[in-house]
């Protein structure tokens, strides 16, 4: 049983509007998300607001849940994954508290909208379904170029070869690209956008999706988009494939399955247990309890 | 001879400007400083011809405008008037008539730039390698292999050791810096190169070798280039014909030859008898 928590049922402390913020900051912020899906990866300014929480703990993501949410939809919120860490807690609360009629959940193909950090779930998002991304750092280029007027004319011009370069320094010296989270990808052919922390394994349920993906930044104030059916494609050379994380045990070959559900293709966090083994589990809670449930109702 | 290069009477004036900045500026009133407004006209009215496969030079003290002239053709720099036309695989570019796509797009790919300081043409925080793959990935080649490829033959045709081209030419001698420039300068096969002092501040035995290295190059790659230079021995060394400026003016022009033996101008009479 997934008992679904219910957000809001009362107004109690709620001396704030609907979502928080006052009607004039959401129609900003709903301006910035349409400009953001009619054009692609374009990271477009929005005048972020105060927020109860600090910047750097997901204030840009929050602010376009709060333009998105209406109180028939249901909500739920990842962190690393999961569903149960203090800051997805928090923000759960923090919606349940300002958007009275709002249900939360747990389960991924239950939630009209989904505000995460670092993972896209396992689940194939639907075309109802919009996946908000909390971004730390949306601009891809400003390891490249630390000026921002210079940094807007470069994607403009889809000027990207000094990514290329690092990539290039990065094949010289370790023979492999490196970059593990935030792979610059290029969206409809033209912008490149910083994923935000994803992990490899991620980006490519990016590409051509039935979902609306949306990244806000809050110390940035930018948001952008891959809408659905749209390329996304990391960056590579053409003779040096892009490749996700293979969870392939070194010596064996084998991939590592989730000790849980028994998973072979999802992705794989690590621990050690407590006699120093390492054991691998679905980062994806929502998906791994999902496959367990099916599991038992099977046997 | 077919033209590469036209530029018609560019001018650059740093300043506000006034109606009588051109009359009372040059080398008839010694300054290029306008008396009226304060302005400096870097160069006016400077126009010339450069041919497919030539070498031409731009002499002239400190001051007289040569920088200035080939920044504005690199789009380093702005002109405050004129034209420059760019004849390239069968179109003729007006350089400052192109959108800001279009200049960065020629620069990168159908043009390269040499400067005296090298930490303006290289980017000293990537490898010498990496320095050229950019040039070449801005050109849309996307394959590793052959960027590396094509980055190992460059660095060894400008004598750059392979085993130094994974570092940081940060670290390099002056003259191994101006290799990877001259490198990566010509990574694109682009037809115009700029080439600014190129040798000043180097070693008389590097700016002997550097300059053998430049003919060099050319014969082999036919490319035409715009040598800028207050060195005589360059002049000389380097180019076919070679134009004279003086406080943002174009004095002289001629074959290089006639101008170092007979020299018309009393100023470039000096400037040759000076380094005699
Ligand atoms: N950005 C600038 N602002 C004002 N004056 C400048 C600027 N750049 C160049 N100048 C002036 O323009 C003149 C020509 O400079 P430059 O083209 O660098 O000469 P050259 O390369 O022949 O030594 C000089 O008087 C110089 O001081
Ligand atoms: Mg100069
Ligand atoms: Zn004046």
């Amino acid at each position: 049983m997934h008992p679904a928590d219910t957000m809001g049922q009362t107004r109690e402390g709620a001396q704030y509007g609907f979502a928080f913020l006052d009607e004039d900051a959401k129609r900003e912020l709903r301006r910035s998300i349409f400009k953001a899906v009619c054009i692609p990866g374009n990271q477009v300014p929005y005048a972020s607001r105060e927020m109860p929480i600090a910047r750097g703990f997901g204030t840009g993501g929050m602010q376009v849940t709060l333009a998105l949410l209406g109180p028939d939809d249901t909500c739920k919120v990842i962190d690393q994954g999961a569903d149960d860490s203090v800051n997805a807690a928090n923000i759960r609360n923090f919606f349940a508290l300002t958007c009275p009629g709002v249900t939360g959940t747990l389960r991924t193909e239950e939630a009209s909208v989904i505000q995460t950090r670092h993972r896209i779930p396992e689940l194939p998002l639907r075309a109802d379904q919009i996946l908000v991304f909390q971004v730390p750092y949306p601009d891809p280029l400003v390891v490249v170029e630390p000026n921002a007027a210079k940094r807007r004319r470069m994607h403009g011009r889809a000027d990207y070869a000094r990514l290329w370069v690092k990539l290039y320094e990065d094949m010289v010296a370790f023979d492999e690209i490196t970059i593990s989270h935030r792979y610059p990808t290029r969206i409809n052919g033209h912008y490149i956008i910083d994923p935000s922390p994803i992990p490899r394994f991620d980006v490519p349920k990016l590409h051509q999706a039935d979902c609306l993906y949306l990244f806000g930044a809050g110390r940035e104030k930018r948001i952008y988009a891959v809408p659905p059916h749209t390329d996304a494609v990391p960056i590579t050379f053409t003779d040096v494939p892009f490749a996700v994380e293979s969870f392939r045990d070194k010596t064996t070959g084998k991939r590592h399955t989730c000790r849980r559900c028994g998973a072979d293709d999802s992705f794989l966090d690590e621990f050690l247990d407590d006699d120093g083994a390492r054991i691998f589990q679905c980062s994806d809670a929502a998906w791994c309890d999902m496959r367990l449930e099916r599991l038992e109702a099977a046997e | 001879m077919k033209p590469i290069l036209d530029v018609d009477n560019l001018t650059r004036i740093h300043g506000p400007g006034c109606p009588a900045c051109l009359d009372v500026t040059g080398p008839a009133h010694d300054t290029n400083l306008c008396r009226h407004c304060g302005s400096v006209v870097a160069v006016a009215d400077a126009s010339l011809r450069l041919h497919k496969g030539e070498v031409l030079g731009i002499m002239g003290e400190s001051g007289s405008g040569k920088s200035s002239l080939v920044k504005m053709l690199y789009f380093d720099d702005k002109p405050t008037s004129g034209r420059a036309t760019f004849h390239d695989e069968g179109q003729a570019h007006e350089l400052f008539s192109l959108n800001d796509a279009q200049q960065l797009r020629l620069r990168d790919t159908r043009m390269g730039m040499v400067y005296q300081n090298p930490s303006l043409g290289l980017n000293f925080d990537i490898s010498a390698g990496g320095n050229i793959a950019e040039r070449l990935l801005m050109s849309d080649e996307l394959s590793y292999r052959v960027i590396r490829e094509k980055a190992t033959a460059l660095l060894a045709r400008t004598e750059v050791p392979p085993a130094r081209m994974d570092e940081l030419p940060r670290n390099f001698s002056g003259g191994m810096q101006q290799r990877v420039q001259i490198a990566r300068a010509l990574s694109t096969g682009a037809p115009l190169l700029l080439l600014d002092e190129v040798t000043t501040g180097l070693d008389l035995s590097v700016q002997a070798r550097i300059l053998d290295l430049i003919m060099e190059l050319q014969e082999v790659t036919g490319v035409s280039m715009l040598v800028v230079t207050h060195d005589l021995g360059v002049v000389r060394h380097l180019t076919t014909r070679t134009i004279v400026m003086k406080h943002g003016r174009i004095i002289e022009s001629g074959l290089t030859d006639q101008i170092l033996e007979d020299p018309q101008a009393a100023y470039t009479q000096q400037l040759v008898s000076s380094a005699l």
